[in-house]
C-alpha cells in the first residue's frame, strides 16, 4: 500500500527506533538530483533547545516513513552527513540527472518554482513536493499556488508530474495534460497520478 | 489477565503462608514478549525484584513464592526493565509503519507463563506477539498480518 505525503508535513516529524526511542526529527527532506526521489533526510536533535544534528538519515536506512514517525531500526541507522551526497551521486549516474536549476540540485528544493506547461502556459508556483511512499520515496506531483491558467486563481492545488521533466534555473515544464489531472487534496491525488503517467505512456507508444 | 488487576496483588511464602510483600509492577521483556519479573513493595527485607522464574505461581488471588531467597535487588536486564522508560502502560503506540495506533491503556498476559497476551488501546486489541520494542517515546509494534 502506498502513502502520499507532502513534503513539508514530513518535516519535525519524529524518527523513532523500534525499540521506541526518538533519537531525532526530521529537519529537511533531501531530494536526489533529478529532483524526482528523496535520498534521506537531515536531521535535528529532539527537545525544544535541541539544535541541528550533524548526522543524516539516507532513505536506504530508513525502515518505514508513516504518518506519525520515521522508523528506523536502531540509531546506528543514522550516519554522516557525506552518506546523503554519495546516495545522491548514485542517483545521479543511474538516472542522467540533470544538474540545472539550483533549486533542484541535491540539496536544495523546487519550492517557488514556476511551473510551465509544455504548450508555453504559466499554471503556478510551487509550494510543496507530493511524495509516495512505496519501498521509494519518488516525487509524484506538486502543489501549487494556481495562476489564472487554471481557473483556481491563489488556491492551492496538486499537479501530477511525468516520470521524468525537464527543469531550469526558471521553471519546470510539465505536459500541458497534466492540468486535466488537477486535484484538491491527497485523496484521490494518487489514482490521478497514474491516470496521468498512463496516459503519457499511451501517447508516447 | 490485565496488569492493572495483577499490580497490587499479595504475595505469599508457601512455607511460612505468610504475605511477605505486594506486587507493586510487572517488568515486561519486549525482546521475549514476555513478564520477566516482578516489582515488590512493602516487603521487610531487602531487595525487591523478583525473576520470573523464581515464583511458585502467578495464581488468580495471590502470588505465591517458595522462598525468599529469590528477591534482590534489582540488577542487570530486570533493573533495566524496571525503568519508565520500559513501562507499557501510558505510552504512545506505534506500528512499525511509522503509523499511531493511540495510547497502551492496558496490557493483558498469561499468567501460567508470563506471555504478553493482548495490548489495549481505547479502540483496539492488539495481540502481544507483534510487539517489537519499548523505549521513552513509543511502544512499537508489528504490521498486523
Amino acid at each position: 500500500v502506498s502513502l502520499l505525503v507532502r513534503g513539508k508535513e514530513v518535516l519535525k516529524r519524529p524518527v523513532v527506533t523500534l525499540d521506541g526511542e526518538d533519537v531525532a526529527q526530521v529537519k529537511d527532506v533531501v531530494y536526489a538530483p533529478d529532483g524526482g526521489s528523496v535520498v534521506g533526510f537531515t536531521l535535528a536533535g529532539r527537545g525544544l533547545f535541541a539544535g541541528p544534528r550533524s548526522e543524516v538519515l539516507s532513505w536506504s536506512s530508513v525502515h518505514a516513513l508513516g504518518r506519525d514517525a520515521v522508523m528506523i531500526s536502531g540509531a546506528d541507522a543514522l550516519g554522516p552527513p557525506d552518506q546523503l551526497d554519495a546516495d545522491a551521486d548514485d542517483e545521479d549516474g543511474g538516472r542522467g540527472a540533470r544538474r540545472g536549476r539550483g533549486g533542484r540540485g541535491g540539496r536544495s528544493n523546487v519550492l517557488g518554482a514556476r511551473v510551465l506547461t509544455d504548450d508555453g502556459t504559466d499554471i503556478g508556483e510551487v509550494v510543496d513536493v507530493v511524495l509516495q511512499v512505496d519501498g521509494a520515496a519518488d516525487v509524484v506531483g506538486y502543489e501549487l499556488e494556481a495562476s489564472a491558467a487554471l481557473g483556481t486563481e491563489g488556491r492551492k492545488v496538486l499537479v501530477p508530474l511525468p516520470d521524468t521533466l525537464a527543469v531550469s534555473d526558471e521553471a519546470l515544464i510539465v505536459p500541458a495534460a497534466a492540468t486535466e489531472y488537477v486535484a484538491e487534496d491527497l485523496s484521490g491525488f494518487g489514482a490521478a497520478v497514474e491516470a496521468f503517467r498512463r496516459r503519457l505512456r499511451g501517447e508516447r507508444s | 489477565v490485565r496488569f492493572a488487576e495483577a499490580e497490587g496483588r499479595d504475595v505469599v511464602s508457601t512455607a511460612s503462608a505468610k504475605t511477605i510483600a505486594r506486587v507493586d509492577a510487572l517488568l515486561v521483556d519486549a525482546g521475549t514478549r514476555r513478564v520477566a519479573g516482578l516489582k515488590l513493595k512493602k516487603y521487610a527485607g531487602d531487595g525487591d525484584t523478583l525473576a520470573w522464574e523464581d515464583l511458585h505461581a502467578f495464581g488468580r488471588d495471590v502470588v505465591t513464592i517458595d522462598s525468599t531467597d529469590g528477591i534482590r535487588p534489582a540488577e542487570g536486564r530486570l533493573a533495566e526493565l524496571a525503568g519508565k522508560d520500559k513501562r507499557l502502560v501510558g505510552k504512545r503506540l506505534l506500528e512499525e509503519s511509522g503509523t499511531e495506533l493511540g495510547r497502551v491503556e492496558e496490557v493483558e498476559f498469561d499468567p501460567a507463563t508470563g506471555a504478553v497476551t493482548t495490548l489495549l488501546t481505547s479502540t483496539e486489541e492488539i495481540a502481544g506477539e507483534r510487539l517489537l520494542g519499548v523505549g521513552s517515546y513509543a511502544v512499537v509494534v508489528r504490521r498486523a498480518t
